[in-house]
């Protein structure tokens, strides 16, 4: 074979027509094989890193996540596909409670006393009609439990062709919580609190040629309800009060998606960027790039790459010198200006039935990795480490 | 089974037939594997010959075609459906030249009867015909004329060669080549990474090859006519007739297309028969794809006849 053929609008329009008659979507064979179904395991360890050196009090070993997770997808009938999943988290490990402001005006990090082991279970189902075909509809719903909060969420979305190289995709999902935070008597903490939470989608995603796709959408997410920590203080003057919060927020995002297959390779590149704004404030960029590598003897290497910037909500502050004219108050630097980077490295090995997958991630966070953050000062900025483990077996 | 061997792995060859033509799977890895890739590619391939073939009372094809004397339409299952869209879709493409409802017209043509039929016969088969006639809205079908028949051979033999390749995929096969009477779907190339050879054969005598070409990954499609051919007062009738004229097509000896898969080289090679010999050459230069001519007096063209010159 020569050298690798450009596309014409003939060979594109053949292409996607051929796209909607791929071979592998369609299970039935002659000996009723079923190759789409699996058992899969999951073992995950996600590890804060201690809290960075500086003036702080209390224990600085922050979270520990161990979460295990069994999950059973399989075709049920020629085009419908259901997936269940259960998980079961224990989480131990202290985490910033509030910020003093230190004599020299420098904060002082104030952790809560280590929890003893939390654990947290979800289920999660979902069930896609016309699977594999171009057109399909999945339902999903889950259930999460711990000690002081439960969530129930229900979803729905659906993919359409709009053309030969045309797909619209939409969606929407709705979740109920609730929150009875833990020890409410002894630390004064709200009790039987409760938020919900919609969100919606829309996207379009484009066969641009024999080898990628682009794809497009918008998102918007409002939260009503209790959205604040309960867990967590803020100083403001000399006192302490409790972290406060809108009871609305509205974030509006949006996101391209570019895939490439390099079939030369055996490879695919995936860059995915995403940009949000909330009422609150908060902006942010997500820029992601993965490199899928097929490799003989059925191994798949993953390296991906992530890097995140985020602008603080307009009443985020490391403490607040006086009350002045503020409504809202809050000193977690999830609301703060950071940045971070990720790297990852996954892979998979098939033999025979089996399948192992392993990964590591380390994503690092600091205030002058974000996008004009060099002046910020958001004490508690986690890193972390993850690592999982997994094995699939493929149901025939 | 055959065996030889491609540097230190074993290749194994299994012939059989099936599809009205003689087959072939070609695979490199141990015996085991080897025969249970046989037994999965066969047990494929007589699966869809059964369903979609429109030589037997009890296909699927055949309960179509009652369906339209009786005048209903009829529910067909998703791979079915998904084949019909394909097929929708080329008959757009091709300004109706490719149309799986030219059977009526396939069987006026008899190209063991050495003769040419009546110009009624054609115009009578014509009337048969048609796709944008056809009432299609997924899962129903209904052919408004009774007597229309569908004709899926111009994508049954490739999309079979393609999900048998995939299906060898799935049970562990990572090398090897499926071969449908000449509709190629490569498994994954050599061990060592080497690419197959696919020999096409020459037209006037097809135990020659006239050309042969590297193929490490998709597939190769061939359309010819001398195959299936009858000459009367010199002149040659082909088995792919256009729709349109309700003539077989004065065409190429063959033409022979390399894509990704082995459905997208034959409907490319389809097309560019039943374009003719002037846009048809056109055609395929323009779509991009590796492709081979040959005309009735043996003579190559195209870009894997520059690359077969060369070597």
């Amino acid at each position: 074979m020569g050298a690798r053929p450009h596309l014409s609008p003939s060979l594109a329009a053949l292409m996607s027509a051929a796209a909607a008659l791929a071979p592998e979507a369609h299970a039935q064979t002659a000996t009723g094989a079923e190759t789409d179904s699996r058992v899969s395991y999951r073992f995950n360890d996600y590890s804060e890193d201690s809290l960075a050196p500086g003036p702080h009090l209390g224990d600085p070993e922050r979270y520990r996540v161990l979460s295990q997770q069994f999950q059973l997808a399989t075709r049920a009938g020629s085009e419908s596909a259901i997936d269940v999943s259960a998980t079961h988290e224990v989480m131990s490990g202290s985490s910033p409670w509030y910020l003093l402001r230190g004599p020299d005006n420098r904060p002082i990090q104030v952790m809560s006393g280590a929890t003893i082991q939390e654990h947290r279970n979800e289920v999660r189902a979902s069930w896609t009609q016309g699977a594999g075909t171009s057109s399909s509809t999945t339902w999903s719903a889950s259930y999460s439990q711990e000690r002081d909060y439960r969530a129930t969420a229900l979803g729905v979305e659906r993919s359409v062709p709009l053309g030969d190289a045309l797909t619209l995709g939409y969606g929407g999902s709705f979740s109920h919580d609730l929150i009875d935070p833990f020890e409410a008597e002894k630390y004064d903490r709200v009790r039987h609190e409760d938020k919900n939470s919609a969100s919606a989608f829309g996207s379009l995603a484009w066969v641009i040629d024999r080898a990628s796709v682009l794809q497009t959408g918008l998102q918007l997410n409002v939260e009503h309800g209790y959205l604040s920590d309960p867990y967590k203080l803020v100083s403001v003057g000399s006192s302490l009060v409790d972290d406060l919060r809108p009871d609305r927020r509205v974030q509006a995002a949006w996101l391209a998606r570019y895939r490439r297959a390099f079939s030369a390779a055996d490879a695919a590149l995936h860059v995915n960027y995403r940009y949000a704004q909330d009422n609150w404030g908060i902006v942010s960029h997500t820029v992601e790039a993965a490199w899928f590598q097929t490799l003989p003897s059925r191994w798949e290497l993953v390296p991906s790459l992530r890097y995140y910037s985020q602008q603080q909500a307009r009443f985020y502050a490391p403490y607040f010198v006086d009350a002045g004219s503020h409504n809202f108050y809050s000193s977690d630097y999830r609301l703060g200006t950071f940045g971070a980077l990720s790297a990852s490295f996954n892979l998979r090995k098939r033999i025979g039935k089996w399948e192992f997958s392993g990964g590591v991630e380390r994503y690092h966070a600091a205030t002058d990795y974000a996008l004009g953050g060099a002046d910020a000062v958001v004490p508690g900025v986690v890193s972390y480490t993850r690592a999982f483990i997994g094995l699939d077996y493929l149901l025939q | 089974m055959v065996s030889a061997t491609h540097g230190s792995d074993e290749i194994h060859r299994i012939k059989f037939s099936s599809m009205g033509c003689p087959c072939e799977l070609q695979v490199e890895a141990d015996a085991q594997l080897a025969e249970r890739a046989a037994a999965v590619v066969q047990a494929e391939v007589d699966r869809l010959d059964r369903k979609y073939s429109h030589y037997r009372d009890d296909s699927f094809v055949a309960m179509i075609g009652a369906s339209a004397d009786a005048g209903e339409s009829i529910v067909v299952d998703n791979e079915t459906a998904d084949l019909l869209d394909f097929s929708a879709a080329l008959h757009a493409q091709s300004g109706g030249k490719f149309d799986i409802t030219a059977g009526a017209l396939t069987r006026v043509w008899d190209l063991q009867s050495d003769r040419v039929p009546e110009a009624s016969a054609i115009e009578h088969a014509r009337s048969r015909c048609g796709w944008q006639r056809v009432e299609w809205a997924r899962p129903n079908l209904r052919l408004p004329v009774p007597g229309m028949r569908l004709d899926l051979g111009g994508v049954v033999k490739e999309y079979a060669a393609d999900r048998a390749a995939v299906l060898c995929r799935q049970i562990g096969v990572e090398h090897g080549i499926v071969d449908l009477g000449g509709d190629l779907a490569v498994i994954g190339a050599h061990a060592d990474g080497s690419a197959w050879l696919a020999g096409i054969k020459a037209p006037r005598d097809t135990r020659q090859a006239i050309a042969q070409i590297e193929l490490a990954r998709g597939g190769l499609a061939t359309s010819g006519d001398y195959e299936r051919v009858m000459i009367v007062d010199g002149r040659r009738y082909s088995h792919i007739v256009d729709p349109l004229s309700g003539y077989p097509v004065a065409s190429f000896a063959s033409v022979s297309v390399v894509a990704d898969s082995c459905l997208i080289a034959g409907a490319a090679s389809t097309f560019g028969m039943l374009l003719g010999l002037d846009s048809g050459y056109a055609w395929l230069r323009d779509l991009g794809l590796p492709f081979l001519c040959i005309d009735a007096d043996g003579n190559a063209s195209g870009t894997l006849a520059r690359e077969n010159a060369e070597a």
